[in-house]
């Protein structure tokens, strides 16, 4: 079901059908890739993107994970469930909300207008646009992970390396960051993988060109109606999540056997 | 009486996610019941629910909130009658197999989900399934199978054994124990993961408009179609407010589970 | 009222031999206690007389019957598990009807055979709470009482107290004990306590690497031990390892005269039954003195740094540093693996 597809898609994109109907052995089809100023310049944004949420991401969420591991009550149970809610906020609302927010003339636009500020540069249809619905809409998941990492680090170690003098920083240094390394990987990995392969934010939010692989590969496959090679955008995009795919599931694998 | 330290941290928090998460929200809300509301106004000049009716007067939104609707039922009954039975087989029996099995399960979430569902389009397109509603449900299924059986999996893991024993022992047959004990326990989650699922699918907006598009069309490509080419704002809101309810429905009732840490880990956390 | 056969039981997991030809008959109405430590295959041997493990050859009768090959649900036992096991999703009323109704009892009979049986266990009036809601202590009852109610023939109890506080282990070991005997059940309890065992079995079965080493009465089992290993495991005891020439037990510190053949030995004694009296020569030196009010602990370091512990009447006559003389009044002596001569006692 899954593999198949793989195999397949390589395979078609390495043996193209001739002319006479004889399928042919050929690389050309990424060479064509690779040497599209266009293709480049896609395949480019989405790396940005990519990194650029990533490295957002774990500021913002490592904060609320680390509150609400060590934080109780109801305010704790408030920003826990703020964090969880855009799990439950289909991605295509979102554009919708950012749009009608940061948009042209949109909510940020009205209230800065009315105080005298002039209009902002919207992030809409521009690479920032995707970026910051990506970053909303990984929030939960990554503030789970961390959290679910979190929880193997227990209080008495935490109490342990405080009693023998450890300053906060030195604690979040030495005690809980390495433990939680292989957690930060996963969340790393995650969002890569979902953040390659995003199509409704960088979509409705993002500029027309240089576009992320997502609607890419979609405009090519059914705009141009070119399926070999929204194919060969496809495989690319594999090889370049591979190292993360493998890790994930390295570590989903071992955590299902401990 | 000792007043408890005020949690700044927590405010803070809470604060900043209201307005990055609650905030925008609302705006939608806030357009979907507006009549008029023209900048620079702060706020509307306008209430009323005059694009309700005319929203919900449109035959595009009901065709395809029944075929959004009718996929979904669809997906989310083939994928349980599917996973259920093999999150079972995975949780508790050994065969010959297995491993390479899961771990084929598993190497569907090392590549990008898009790239995938092109790969599986570049196929459909030999066999003729672009543009039909068999198409639709088939490449929504394969993303939903990592997500029925990983779950399910996790919840029958943590159904102790012992309380199975305990049942044969006082003299339960083993299909009996499986109705009586394990569904019970791990009921909760696994209905959860069923909502969760069938929302998911309610949602999914990729691969509908890859395979579907034009002949299939869904409430959310309904949605993007309304954001790129609709002037009047209010239909877009209106077409999100309904289009939340079935995610609020899920927000309802999955919160347990998701808050309960098993879901995370079976995200590999 | 039932009878349990083991004959010859063997179990083999994977490669490795958990039970080893293990016989065992266990009277009508005794209680019967598996001890040995962990991996000692004590909860295996349970497992299969429960059904939960088939035995890779050997017999398993009760009265008479082969139920070697019976899955659990069909077989006359009661099983009492050491995390109790109870069902979290059904209150503890649902939780005991649950194997009468599968016996298709009629409600109202269910509803008395449950009174009485949480009455038996102390537990009258609290069918309609949920599990959650009850102790430790109350929740291995309600186990108990599960097992109870379907008046198994064999009552099987895999170290059922072991998450408990002592105090409240103490309490149930009691309790346990006095429903047994009410009852007159036959009963299996796997520890790993050998107080637990003591206090509680007609007999005990001792067991190490799948093999039992001695089945007799805890008096026997006590006074008594079979191998070094039995004198080892129940109770305190001494073990010396010397050699035996020309009728005298030898080891630095220790002479004995015993009837024995030469060759190497291992000499048993309890510290009640190793008496001490003050000397000159420094073979035997006291460690430290360990004042119980009612007795004394003395701690004797000897010449080759073997320490050994002796009862004393009073503390106040011991002192750390004193040299003392060793005479065992009551000891044991083993060779290769069994006792070989016996005095005192």
């Amino acid at each position: 079901m899954i593999i198949w597809p793989i195999l397949s898609a390589i395979g078609r994109t390495l043996w193209l059908p001739g002319a006479d109907g004889v399928s042919r052995f050929s690389l050309e089809t990424y060479v064509f890739f690779f040497s599209d100023q266009y293709s480049i310049n896609n395949l480019m944004v989405t790396l940005w993107t990519t990194g650029v949420c990533a490295l957002l991401l774990l500021p913002i969420c490592l904060p609320i994970a680390l509150y609400l591991r060590f934080a109780k009550g109801r305010l704790a149970a408030y920003v826990q469930g703020l964090a969880i809610f855009p799990m439950f906020v289909p991605s295509i609302i979102l554009s919708y909300a950012i749009i009608r927010v940061l948009g042209p003339n949109g909510t940020v636009d009205l209230l800065f207008n009315s105080v005298g500020l002039p209009k902002i540069r919207s992030p809409y249809l521009t690479p920032w646009g995707p970026v910051i619905g990506l970053v909303w809409d990984n929030i939960p998941l990554t503030v789970l992970i961390l959290l679910s990492g979190l929880g193997a680090v227990s209080d008495q170690s935490v109490e342990a390396a405080r009693d023998v003098g450890a300053r906060r920083w030195a604690v979040l240094w030495h005690i809980i960051l390495p433990r939680i390394t292989n957690s930060i990987l996963v969340a790393i990995s995650f969002t890569v993988l979902g953040i390659f392969s995003a199509f409704t934010l960088p979509y409705v939010l993002g500029p027309a060109a240089p576009e992320m692989m997502g609607p890419f590969m979609q405009r090519t496959f059914r705009d141009l109606n070119d399926p070999t090679n929204a194919i060969t955008q496809a495989v690319i995009s594999f090889a370049f999540c591979i190292v993360f795919g493998l890790f994930y599931v390295r570590s989903v694998a071992k955590n299902r056997k401990t | 009486m000792i007043k408890a330290r005020t949690d700044w941290t927590g405010l803070f928090f809470a604060a900043a996610l209201t307005v990055v998460i609650v905030f925008p929200l609302l705006i939608v809300g806030t357009w979907a019941f507006t009549n008029v509301w023209r900048y620079p106004s702060v706020i509307p000049q306008e209430f009323g629910l005059k694009y309700w009716a005319a929203t919900t007067a449109r035959a595009d939104v009901w065709t395809s909130i029944t075929m959004s609707l009718s996929l979904a039922s669809v997906v989310t009954l083939l994928s349980a009658v599917i996973c259920l039975p093999a999150a079972f087989a995975f949780a508790r029996l050994e065969f010959p197999g297995r491993n390479i099995l899961f771990f084929s399960f598993l190497a569907g979430q090392a590549f990008p989900k898009f790239g995938l569902l092109v790969a599986i389009a570049g196929i459909f397109l030999n066999l003729n399934l672009i543009g039909t509603f068999w198409g639709v449900i088939l490449i929504q299924l394969v993303g939903t199978l990592l997500f029925m059986i990983w779950i399910p999996v996790a919840a029958f893991q943590s159904v102790d054994r012992r309380m199975e024993e305990a049942a044969r022992d006082v003299g339960a047959s083993p299909l009996r124990v499986f109705w009586s004990i394990t569904m019970p326990q791990a009921g909760p989650t696994i209905a959860a993961a069923v909502l969760l699922n069938f929302v998911g699918t309610f949602y999914e907006t990729e691969g509908a408009w890859l395979i579907g598009a034009p002949g299939i069309r869904t409430l959310p490509v309904l949605m993007i179609s309304f954001i790129n080419n609709q002037p009047v704002i209010q239909y877009g809101a209106v077409l999100s407010v309904l289009l939340w309810l079935p995610s609020f429905i899920a927000l309802l009732f999955a919160r347990r589970i998701i808050g309960s840490g098993s879901f995370a880990r079976g995200f590999g956390g | 009222m039932a009878v349990l056969d083991i004959k010859d039981v063997t179990k083999i997991f994977g490669g490795t031999v958990a039970v080893e030809r293990f016989n065992l008959t266990v009277a009508d109405g005794e209680l019967v206690c598996l001890l040995g430590p962990s991996g000692s295959g004590k909860s295996t041997l349970l497992r299969m007389i429960g059904g939960f493990e088939t035995a890779t050859s050997g017999v398993i009768a009760i009265d008479g019957e082969d139920v070697t090959r019976v899955p659990p649900e069909r077989r006359p036992t009661g099983m009492v598990f050491q995390s109790h096991a109870l069902w979290t999703h059904m209150n503890v009323f649902k939780n005991l009807a649950f194997g009468l109704k599968l016996r298709r009892l009629p409600p109202a009979e269910i509803k008395d055979r449950v009174e009485a049986v949480l009455e038996q266990v102390g537990l009258a009036g609290y069918g309609q709470r949920q599990t959650h809601q009850l102790s430790g202590g109350q929740q291995q009852r309600v186990a108990l009482a599960r097992s109870l109610v379907l008046e198994p023939k064999i009552l099987l109890l895999d170290e059922p107290f072991a998450s408990l506080d002592q105090h409240l282990r103490e309490r149930l070991r009691e309790e346990v004990r006095d429903l047994q005997q009410r009852l007159k059940i036959t009963t299996l309890f796997v520890t790993h306590g050998q107080d637990e065992a003591l206090a509680l079995a007609d007999r005990i079965v001792v067991l190490r690497a799948g093999r039992s080493e001695q089945i007799d009465p805890p008096d026997v089992v006590y006074r008594a031990p079979a191998t070094p290993f039995v004198a080892g495991f129940i109770g305190t005891m001494n073990l010396i390892d010397g050699v035996v020439e020309g009728g005298v037990f030898r080891h630095p510190g220790l002479d004995l005269a015993m009837p024995v053949a030469d060759g190497p030995a291992t000499l048993a004694v309890r510290p009640e039954a190793l008496g001490i009296a003050a000397a000159t020569s420094a073979a035997a030196v006291i460690h430290r003195v360990t004042d119980y009010g009612t007795h004394a602990i003395v701690d004797i370091d000897l010449a080759d740094g073997l320490r050994l512990k002796a009862m004393a009447p009073d503390a106040r006559a011991w002192a750390a540093g004193t040299a003392v003389a060793l005479s065992p009044q009551a000891f044991a002596v083993y060779r290769d693996n069994v006792a070989i001569h016996r005095a005192g006692a």
